[in-house]
């Protein structure tokens, strides 16, 4: 990229985003003028009456800043992931999801919901349960104390299926009155059950992810010249690989748990940050940062605004990224991947 | 000195069947070093023992006095560079951010490169006469300025000693002419050591006329049959034992010196 594209697109990745989350913020059912935001923001922050309504900062501070917070980060976790994974992988049709994390996660929260029926353990056992399913295809793929990229995306698959052979018969033996609408609503996605005390505490874990992704993120410039050249150009490649994969399925895992499955967002958000900056990780992490951010506020907002109701936010994600990547492949006619 | 020391490694994927056995060999400073020999015999294994990717089940590979088992990759890659058989391009990454991948032994486990690896990587560039190419998408170049630019890598570690895999394979007369004479000019004119495995006869003969310390290893299966300058190993009768084909070698003199060439007449039967 030459210098002043550089430093416009740096603009956008760190404009938008923040565009994106004070929009979300003012839109919905319940108007807030982006003068309030700031005021409601300004009490919440230094404590003093701002002189608005309380129904106003109410709306501000605990019902739209976490979920446009939350939305933000589970976008940028999935959109790095993404970008990590297909690059580890070595191929650009591969999402956070291809070991398994998004299965066992589905898996884990509809045992939850069954078990327990409490709001607390379903992201608990969805996160577990994802990481776990990771671990054990990470096991499966392994030969001979290495990890092609093969038969690790053969481990996955094979994981991926047992989990949700095993999700079906968590279905089939739940409550269809009660239990059975829980789980299938839990895996459509959705951001609504967010709430400011688990703001912060379900956030660590796509945080730590998105640290060491961003920290690593040459790395996945060398591992995707495969294992024989990253290792004579002078890496560990088994280590690397190992640390990229825990940071990714942390950032992954860490937003399924708390949003539930939401597709597509792993596989496009890199596609168009490719579009944007071009194949190098050091700008194509940040990027699919910023894009998944921005994207996933986006659809919440459409989600949780354009009906009395709300509609799933996986649906949604779908729907727009669906035929907004379309128009993108016509446009670019393919190129730049 | 030696550069390379490798003495007597035995190699097998299974237990009790080896590929070759007792293979020992030394490449000095300034030398190329072609391994010769029939498809399945072993070259890219033997190859692979070098690059530390095969660990051999018996013997030692020294590389300036030190043992390979024992090297990490990162100090690995400062002594070898690899330019590999052929390469699977997966992202369009533009022909400056693979080239300064070279730098990658010296660059932290959480930073990239920096202006003063990239000014390396442009100067290898040039080297193998690919200047103004840095920013080409390396999907989109010819075969031949592909493997120009994977030399230009390797180039980039600096290291003492380039493994080449077959470094003409699918190459035009053109580019093929071109990877010698980059071959030639690095051990020649800089002093680096040139390990290749490759399957065209005569660029054995090529390199020791262009001036070259230039040594053959003829390979059967098993292990090595011969080593010894092109003169001494690509004879007639050694070509017929290992190859099971009849040749013949003839002389030209072109461009003021005599030249060797075989040329193939037909399977042994």
């Amino acid at each position: 990229m030459s210098r002043r594209k550089k430093i416009l697109v740096t603009l956008l990745l760190v404009f938008l985003p923040v565009a994106f989350f004070l929009g979300t913020i003012c839109i919905g059912r319940y108007y807030v003028s982006l003068t309030d935001v700031f005021l409601s923001l300004w009490q919440g922050i230094t404590g003093h009456s701002s002189g608005l309504s309380p129904e106003t900062t109410a709306v501000v501070l605990k019902i739209r800043l976490p979920r446009a917070f939350l939305g933000a980060i589970v976008g940028a976790s999935l959109g790095a992931s993404g970008a990590a994974f297909q690059g580890l992988f070595r191929n650009p049709l591969v999402s956070g999801g291809i070991l398994g994390v998004s299965s066992g996660a589905g898996f884990g929260a509809a045992l939850a919901i069954i078990i327990f029926n409490n709001v607390f353990l379903t992201p608990v056992f969805a996160f577990f349960f994802g990481i776990l399913a990771v671990i054990l295809s990470y096991f499966a793929g392994r030969i001979d104390n290495t990890s092609p990229a093969i038969t690790l995306v053969l481990g996955g698959v094979i994981i991926q299926s047992i989990f949700s052979a095993l999700l079906s018969l968590l279905k089939y033996v739940s409550d269809t009155a009660t239990q059975l609408p829980a789980i299938t609503f839990w895996l459509m996605g959705s951001l609504a059950s967010t709430k400011t005390t688990d703001m912060f505490l379900s956030s660590i874990p796509m945080f730590l992810g998105l640290l060491g992704m961003l920290a690593m993120r040459y790395r996945l410039n060398v591992l995707s010249m495969g294992d024989r050249e990253a290792r004579t150009l002078g890496i560990n490649v088994v280590g690397n690989k190992l640390f990229i994969i825990a940071f990714a399925t942390l950032a992954t895992a860490g937003a399924v748990c708390v949003s539930g499955v939401i597709g597509w967002i792993g596989l496009i958000i890199p596609h168009i940050g490719r579009m944007l900056v071009g194949n190098d990780n050091k700008w194509l992490i940040p990027a699919s940062m910023s894009l998944g951010a921005c994207f996933v506020i986006f659809c919440d907002t459409i989600c949780r605004s354009i009906t009395g109701g709300e509609i799933p936010l996986g649906i949604m994600t779908a729907l727009i990224g669906g035929p907004f990547f379309i128009y993108l492949l016509k446009k670019t006619k393919g190129r730049s991947w | 000195m030696s550069l390379l020391s490798v003495k007597n490694i035995s190699f097998g994927y299974r237990e009790k069947q080896l590929i070759f056995e007792n293979i020992s060999f030394e490449v000095k400073p300034g030398e190329v070093f072609c391994i010769i020999g029939p498809n399945g015999c072993g070259k890219s294994t033997l190859v692979d023992c070098i690059l530390g990717i095969n660990q051999p089940k018996d013997g030692t590979i020294e590389v300036s006095g030190r043992n390979l088992k024992n090297m990490k990759p990162r100090e690995f890659a400062q002594h070898i560079a690899y330019v590999p058989q052929s390469h699977t391009k997966t992202f369009p990454y533009t022909v400056l951010d693979v080239v300064v991948m070279g730098r990658t032994f010296e660059t932290k486990v959480f930073s990239s490169p920096n202006e003063t690896q990239r000014n390396c990587a442009r100067a290898s560039l040039n080297q193998v006469g690919l200047k103004g190419f840095e920013d080409r998408l390396y999907t989109e170049l010819s075969g031949g300025e592909l493997q120009l630019v994977l030399i230009a890598r390797a180039l980039t570690q600096e290291s003492q000693l380039l493994v080449m895999d077959e470094p003409t394979a699918h190459l035009d007369f053109r580019h093929e002419l071109m990877v010698l004479e980059i071959i030639t000019m690095l051990a020649k004119e800089k002093g680096l050591s040139i390990i290749m495995a490759t399957h065209y006869l005569n660029q054995a003969f090529y390199l020791e006329n262009a001036g070259v310390k230039t040594r053959v290893a003829l390979m059967n299966h098993g292990g090595f049959d011969t080593i010894g300058t092109a003169t001494e190993v690509l004879t007639k009768e050694k070509l017929q034992h290992v190859f099971k084909i009849i040749t013949t070698i003839g002389t030209t003199v072109a461009d003021g010196s005599t030249r060797k060439y075989i040329v193939p007449l037909r399977n042994q039967h």
